[in-house]
């Protein structure tokens, strides 16, 4: 047990490496990486003009198209990101300051990205965990009903329904239940809102829903199957044996042991919803990790994108390897081998 | 004579699957008397089990079953049709095979009792745990108060067995069936096992059917013995009358394939040769004959009813050992070196028999 | 105890856990019903340019309701719904399509090779697909698709692809450390053949069933991407694919005036997806493969 942590945390190391290499390259490897940097709309000082104008060799009115406000912007990012560097030494001290807690400077916003970070991150995290709430309140009476009458009628007509549901795209979903919900019955806002907790839950319900109806499907198959398996047990046998009625036996003898694959599938779940509320987050202008994330891409901010794939990458393997682990601690085969 | 506790008649069960109709049990009938003990002995696949979880309602609901199971003027298949509350766990329950399985892993033992007194007898949480506590000192387990609270996985294999059988009595039933009891556990405490189920019994007047397929175990305990095989009883008579003149060869070679304590502990055990029969569209022949010594070619034209004595020993053989007819169809075999199926049928090399 | 035990079959054990149903080993009608739409869906797409659809506005009012000239209605431009989503077929087909094979091609070929040589080559290869799967599945496609300068046909579908390697990879490869423990893989060795010879004749024809069920699974994803690109303003610029026209059709006046922008393109969307998971399914039953990697 203890190597296998051992051996996950060093795999789990090499990942987050191999993770922030990718995410740096994917915006430093350009031969003018200066490009990846500046706001659509301003000009690159491709004639080098911005350095005459600095050494004092141009003055800046001979040159049009090209003004001081624009050079001092373009040093202004140069410096901030050690654009002057070559991209090792540039990965190195990103990869440093990051480690550090340094996430850097937004360079449209001027706002520490860490700060940004603390403002959209709580709201996605209630957003997911409405989500899984959602999701795993559906899916356990849901499972268990399939379950104790598995290849009947209802088990049948589930099995299609949650076929059905897992071949819905989420942003499907979210426009039909937007529709449904947010203009005809107007039950719910259709953006997010937030004047206070009960306004902000109000609003977060359909996003929630519409994540957490396709999840539950998910989580419904895995649990029916396995309480199929745990039905075919001698305690349950057993149990019937001592006369305990059919309701006792789904909740109290079988659920319990029949919920290992659904934890970790849950897990892996929370993790890859941090990075999987992109499109949701966008449709209900839900102002979270996503959207920044979505926003800051198509407003040209490098660091954050950087630290924000970053973060969610590494919450996602981070999350991952304590599923693991406690897969391991939940399954007692798992822990003695 | 009053009607007997329990009463099984013409009881057939069987298995659609995709290869075709599964024949599980055919046509079984047995009684037993309040107080008495059964045992129901086979191979696996003879029925004996299918015929109790029918008693128990615990078969698939695609098992298609016939013929009545009255318990104490009560129609049992009625009560599962009606889906009655408080009937199995308290008149009838069982204890299975594998003390490992049959306590839910994630349940301390307390409690695994304690919710059937509860939910039964309407107990408090804290009178139900008294109980089971105090049950789980009369199954002889020591410490009783420690055990409560500890989940089976930290309790040996004899004392899960012991839990088992303390959370099958907490109702106080009437009829107790335990499926090889003690199949999965140490050969060491098997026979404590059997002993303490035998006790209890008698302390409480409980009816015990007592399914194995070891004859061995069945003797000294059981009033009463019923050989399966191939989802028919062969031979059912007093356990005292199957083990001194049993008259199906089935039987008899069951016994042979035990070890005897009477007999010098060199001599050689006879194994039955071949193997149970598919139970999918068998052949309208005694299912046992292609491993019959005594198997003429009668015995392949017909299913052998049933003989004997009503009641009190019955038998379904066209050539029953240990009568004139059976030793001659031996004879014969042993004389031709096989028998109506082909098989070789020689003497039998230890002292009995022939 | 006896022989007896030794003699024991397994009747019994048949018996007492007698399965409520078993499995069909046959595709089925509804298999046919999914690969039937898939074609139609697939030959319009494919007959487009030669069909009189067309994106451009004003062929009816803007907002019409859907009607015998406008099945689909109009959008707010007073394009044809009906046209928008039969060429959006087009783009979402051929993205998904491009895609699966792009991550066939590559995934399919790493997994094969790091299942057959083993060892360092399949520890860095298994690395590589583990990196892969450490991003959300969006945000692998953001940063991807955010690397190039422009966003086409083209990007879009090897940002798509790159997604699908690493669960096709290890399929792949799943299945190749199966066959090359089997008889004629090892046979073919033992007579001195050369490990691409192996691999081309013996390895792939039996990884290829796996991967074919994966494959029309793998579609269906990435035409689901595709979509959650469209709806972050990263798709096909100025061109049309389901996506791109559900996004249209959602913002709040249009889902209001006129919901039938959104909602029929989702209807075919929906459609197509369920029969490629539906058949994706089946095949996947058929040819009895464990492991799904999506």
């Amino acid at each position: 047990m203890r190597q296998l942590i051992l051996q996950r945390l060093a795999l789990l190391i090499l990942v987050m490496f191999a993770v922030t290499i990718a995410t740096f390259a994917s915006i430093n490897l350009s031969d003018t990486p200066l490009k990846n940097f500046i706001a659509a709309g301003a000009e690159l000082d491709t004639n080098g003009h911005c350095d005459a104008i600095r050494a004092g060799e141009m003055d800046d009115t001979q040159q049009l198209g090209q003004n001081v406000g624009d050079c001092e912007y373009i040093d202004r990012i140069k410096a901030e990101n050690n654009l002057d560097d070559d991209i090792f030494t540039r990965y190195g001290s990103w990869l440093g300051d990051i480690a550090s807690g340094d996430l850097g400077t937004s360079t449209t916003s001027r706002l520490e990205v860490s700060s940004i970070l603390k403002d959209r991150l709580p709201i996605t995290i209630r957003l997911v965990v409405m989500t899984q709430i959602i999701a795993i309140g559906v899916a356990v009476p849901w499972g268990l009903a399939a379950a104790y009458r598995a290849n009947r009628g209802f088990d049948r007509v589930s099995t299609f329904a949650s076929f059905g549901l897992l071949s819905i795209p989420n942003f499907a979903l979210a426009v039909i239940l937007l529709y449904i919900f947010g203009i005809r019955l107007q039950w719910f806002p259709t953006r997010y809102s937030n004047n206070g907790w009960y306004d902000e839950l109000k609003s977060l319900f359909i996003p929630a829903i519409t994540l957490g109806v396709g999840l539950s499907a998910t989580y419904q198959r895995l649990l029916r199957t396995d309480l199929i398996t745990t039905l075919q047990d001698d305690f349950v046998h057993m149990a019937r044996a001592k006369g305990m009625p059919d309701r006792h036996i789904m909740y109290r003898h079988a659920l319990r042991p029949s919920m290992f694959s659904l934890v970790t599938v849950f897990g892996v779940n929370t993790g890859a919803l941090l990075g999987g509320t992109l499109v949701i987050e966008t449709i209900f202008s839900i102002p979270g990790v996503g959207r920044e994330l979505v926003e800051a891409v198509i407003r040209t901010d490098p660091p954050v994108v950087m630290a924000f794939v970053a973060v969610i990458a590494a919450g996602f393997v981070i999350i991952n390897f304590l599923v693991d682990l406690l897969y391991g601690w939940l399954d007692p085969r798992v822990r003695s081998s | 004579m009053a009607d007997p506790q329990l009463s099984v008649r013409d009881l057939t069960v069987r298995f659609p699957t995709t290869r075709g109709t599964v024949q599980a049990v055919n046509g079984v009938s047995f009684e037993l008397e309040q107080g008495q003990m059964l045992g129901i002995v086979g191979e696996s696949g003879s029925g004996k089990s299918v015929t109790a979880k029918t008693l128990m309602n615990l078969l698939p609901r695609t098992a298609e079953i016939e013929g009545s199971v009255m318990f104490d003027g009560q129609d049992v298949r009625q009560a599962a049709a009606d889906g009655r509350d408080h009937f199995w766990g308290v008149e009838m329950t069982m204890v299975f095979q594998d003390p490992m399985t049959s306590l839910n892993p994630v349940k301390k033992c307390g409690e695994q009792i304690a919710e059937t007194i509860r939910y039964h007898l309407g107990q408090s949480k804290s009178e139900a745990l008294a109980m089971a506590e105090d049950l789980l000192g009369q199954v002889g387990i020591p410490e009783p108060g420690k055990r409560v609270s500890q989940y089976p996985h930290e309790l040996s294999g004899g004392l899960r067995q012991r839990v088992v059988i303390a959370m099958a009595l907490a109702c106080q039933p009437k009829l107790l069936i335990a499926d090889e009891p003690t199949t999965a556990v140490d050969v060491t405490v098997q026979r404590h096992i059997l002993n303490l189920l035998d006790s209890l019994r008698e302390e409480r007047g409980m009816s015990m059917i007592l399914i194995t397929h070891d004859l061995g175990v069945a003797r000294g305990r059981c009033d009463d013995v019923a050989v399966m095989y191939a989802g028919r009883i062969v031979e059912r008579s007093a356990t005292e009358t199957l083990f001194g003149d049993s008259r199906h060869p089935y039987t008899d070679a069951l016994l042979r394939s035990i070890p005897r304590i009477d007999q010098p502990s060199h001599t050689r055990l006879d194994p039955i040769p071949g193997r149970p029969p598919e139970l999918i569209n068998p052949p309208v022949q005694c299912a046992y004959a292609p491993r019959c010594r005594y198997a003429q070619p009668d015995c392949l034209k017909s299913i052998p009813e049933a003989q004997g004595v009503e009641g009190m020993h019955e038998f379904a053989c066209h050539h029953p050992a240990n009568t004139d007819q059976g030793r001659e169809a031996l004879a014969a075999n042993v004389a031709a070196g096989r028998n109506a199926s082909g098989m070789p049928v020689a003497g039998y090399a230890g002292t009995g028999g022939f | 105890m006896s022989d007896m035990d030794a003699e024991t079959t397994i009747v019994g054990a048949d018996v007492d856990e007698m399965p409520d149903d078993a499995v069909e080993k046959e595709l089925g009608i509804g298999f046919w019903v999914c690969i039937g739409w898939l074609a139609t869906i697939g030959l319009v797409a494919l007959l487009a340019p030669w069909l009189p659809v067309t994106s451009d506005g004003a062929q009816g009012g803007p907002r019409e309701a859907p009607s015998m000239s406008h099945w689909f209605g109009t959008d707010a431009n007073g394009r044809s719904v009906f046209d928008l989503t039969i060429l959006g077929a087009r783009t979402s087909l051929a993205v998904g399509l491009f895609a699966i094979i792009f991550g066939m091609v590559v995934g399919g070929s790493l997994g094969i090779v790091a299942g057959y040589f083993k060892g360092k080559v399949d520890a860095v290869i298994g690395f590589i697909f583990f990196s892969l799967l450490s991003f959300p599945q969006l945000v692998l496609a953001l940063l991807i698709v955010n690397a190039f300068d422009q966003v086409s046909l083209f990007t879009v579908a090897i940002t798509l692809g790159i997604l699908a390697v690493a669960p096709v990879g290890r399929l792949a490869r799943a299945a190749t450390l199966v066959f090359a423990e089997r008889e004629f893989v090892l046979a073919a060795k033992v007579i001195g053949a050369k490990h691409f010879r192996i691999i081309i004749r013996e390895l792939l024809p039996n990884v290829l069933i796996p991967m074919a069920a994966l494959g029309l699974l793998g579609m269906g994803v990435a035409i689901v991407a595709e979509g959650g690109l469209a709806f972050l303003g990263l798709s096909v610029d100025g061109g049309e694919s389901w996506g791109i026209t559900i996004n249209d059709g959602r913002q709040s006046r249009d889902l209001q005036e006129n919901p039938w922008v959104a909602m029929f393109p989702i209807g075919v969307m929906f459609l197509t997806i369920l029969s490629l998971n539906f058949a994706g399914d089946r095949v996947r039953e058929y040819f009895d493969v464990r492991e799904t990697a999506f």
